[in-house]
């Protein structure tokens, strides 16, 4: 693993990023970035896809949210009941493709690393799920919308990312450097 | 496998729950990990002498708290473990590593450059991946000392999963093993020992925590004593998400008189001033579990 050292602008580098939309936000956000005034004494920042947090803990808010809302709007309960009983449901349902997709993965292709497969699969659940409630009468289809916007927004935003791949290099490695 | 085993690997500190982990780290896409860590850290707080323990310790270092805030409290300590033995196995399974940002690097350099050390921790943020850290980075070579794991099938399990390039010595067999720190701290190692909390029969100096009487191990001491060799406190905090601060406060010189005891006594006091600054400020970080001290008598 590449790691860049004592560089706090850094921690804006798109390779820190995963999904399209994250990643080009970090390249504005380093093109404008200027060294850190408040620097740590010595710093150590690994390039990996997922390391930056606020993008991560802001995907699992946001799919926790959508599939609260889902469930609640299944539940033949009144809304506020609905919903408390839904955050919990959504916490487990948000399980089911690591505890039964992992196993079988595991049969087929052997102990290892299944984290994209495994991601590849609950995202196709999510879509699944918006498909059926975006077209529905029920009030999470707010929720569904929102998630094909989301998803639209990102792949707009991969297309940019692909135009602007050697701007983003050379802006990277000006960092690294 | 008799009944009562099998029944065992489920306990808390059960093979299943490390087993679960791992299968966790390989499978779990990031975007949904904290809402993983959020439902799981929940879950463990129907573990009710591990919540117990922690909010006795809480009740003490934040005196006149209130034992509703001190279960939200708990609520966050079982949130940084979680996250802490999940980032640790996440090193040892797919090398991934955190941020890593460091607080007193001249006193941490200084460790490096001196011929053996005594690196003193405490049950704080994630003391693998700080000892794993120096096996990646240091020249020196680091001995680290912890306590076995109760259960035997997990035993098993964490040395069948442990990191290359890092030597784990285990506090039982204290006469052999302290010979053999002697000589490796001699020969230029770091030796790395959690100096917070006496567990089993480890020999222990009296100590003073938040006020209160308590016991330290013996060995960090002694062994600093005989081989002539600095204690650099050192801490690794969690600041967030694959986020660590490594903190390296200023050596305790332990000076040789003919009142051995009272030189213990300063160290031990020094080694107490710098752990109750940092359990002050991360109280949510403080991994212990069982009641630190004992109840006052009636």
């Amino acid at each position: 693993m590449n790691v860049i050292v004592d560089r706090p602008e850094a921690r804006l580098l798109p390779s820190r990023h995963r999904f399209a939309l994250t990643r080009l936000i970090a390249y504005l956000r380093l093109l404008r970035a200027r060294p850190s005034a408040n620097r740590p004494e010595h710093l150590i920042l690994p390039i990996d896809r997922d390391q930056t947090s606020a993008e991560m803990n802001g995907i699992a808010i946001w799919v926790l949210v959508t599939t609260t809302c889902y469930f609640a709007a299944a539940l033949p309960l009144a809304l506020p009941v609905a919903v408390v009983l839904a955050i919990p449901l959504a916490a487990i349902a948000i399980h089911l493709p690591i505890v039964v997709g992992g196993p079988i993965i595991r049969l087929i292709i052997g102990d290892g690393d299944h984290v994209k497969i495994v991601s590849v699969i609950t995202m196709a659940l999510l879509l699944i799920a918006s498909s059926y409630f975006a077209v529905s009468p029920a009030w999470a289809r707010f929720a569904a919308w929102l998630f094909f916007a989301v998803l639209i927004l990102n792949s707009a935003a991969a297309v940019i990312v692909w135009l602007l791949r050697n701007s983003i290099r050379a802006a990277e490695e000006r960092c690294a450097n | 496998m008799t009944r009562s085993a099998w029944w065992r690997r489920f306990s808390v500190r059960g093979v299943v729950w490390r087993q679960l982990l791992r299968f966790a780290i390989l499978n779990v896409p990031p975007w949904t990990e904290p809402v993983i860590m959020a439902f799981w850290a929940a879950f463990f707080l129907l573990w009710g002498p591990g919540r117990r323990g922690v909010m006795r310790n809480l009740k003490v270092i934040k005196p006149g708290s209130l034992a509703i805030t001190n279960f939200f409290r708990c609520y966050r300590v079982f949130w940084n473990y979680a996250w802490t033995i999940a980032d640790n196995v996440r090193f040892k399974e797919l090398r991934t590593i955190p941020d890593w940002e460091f607080t007193g690097w001249d006193h941490f350099q200084e460790m490096q450059a001196r011929g053996g050390a005594i690196l003193l921790t405490a049950h704080m943020g994630s003391y693998d991946l700080g000892a794993h850290l120096f096996s990646e980075t240091s020249t020196r070579r680091i001995v680290m000392v912890r306590a076995p794991e109760t259960d035997p099938q997990t035993r098993e399990f964490e040395e069948h999963h442990g990191a290359e390039g890092l030597r784990i010595e285990f506090n039982t067999r204290a006469t052999e093993l302290a010979l053999d720190l002697l000589e490796n701290v001699r020969e230029g190692a770091i030796v790395a020992i959690q100096g917070d909390r006496v567990t089993g029969s480890i020999s222990s100096l009296p100590a003073t925590l938040f006020g209160r009487v308590t016991t330290v191990p013996a060995g960090p001491f002694a062994l600093a004593m005989t081989a002539r060799v600095p204690i650099f406190p050192v801490f690794v905090v969690r600041m967030g998400r694959r986020r660590y601060r490594l903190i390296t406060s200023r050596p305790i010189e332990i000076t040789r008189s003919r009142n051995r005891d009272e030189d213990f006594a300063r160290a031990v006091a020094q080694w107490m001033v710098e752990l109750e600054h940092v359990v002050r400020g991360r109280w949510y970080q403080w991994f212990t579990f069982e009641p630190y001290w004992q109840e006052p008598a009636a």
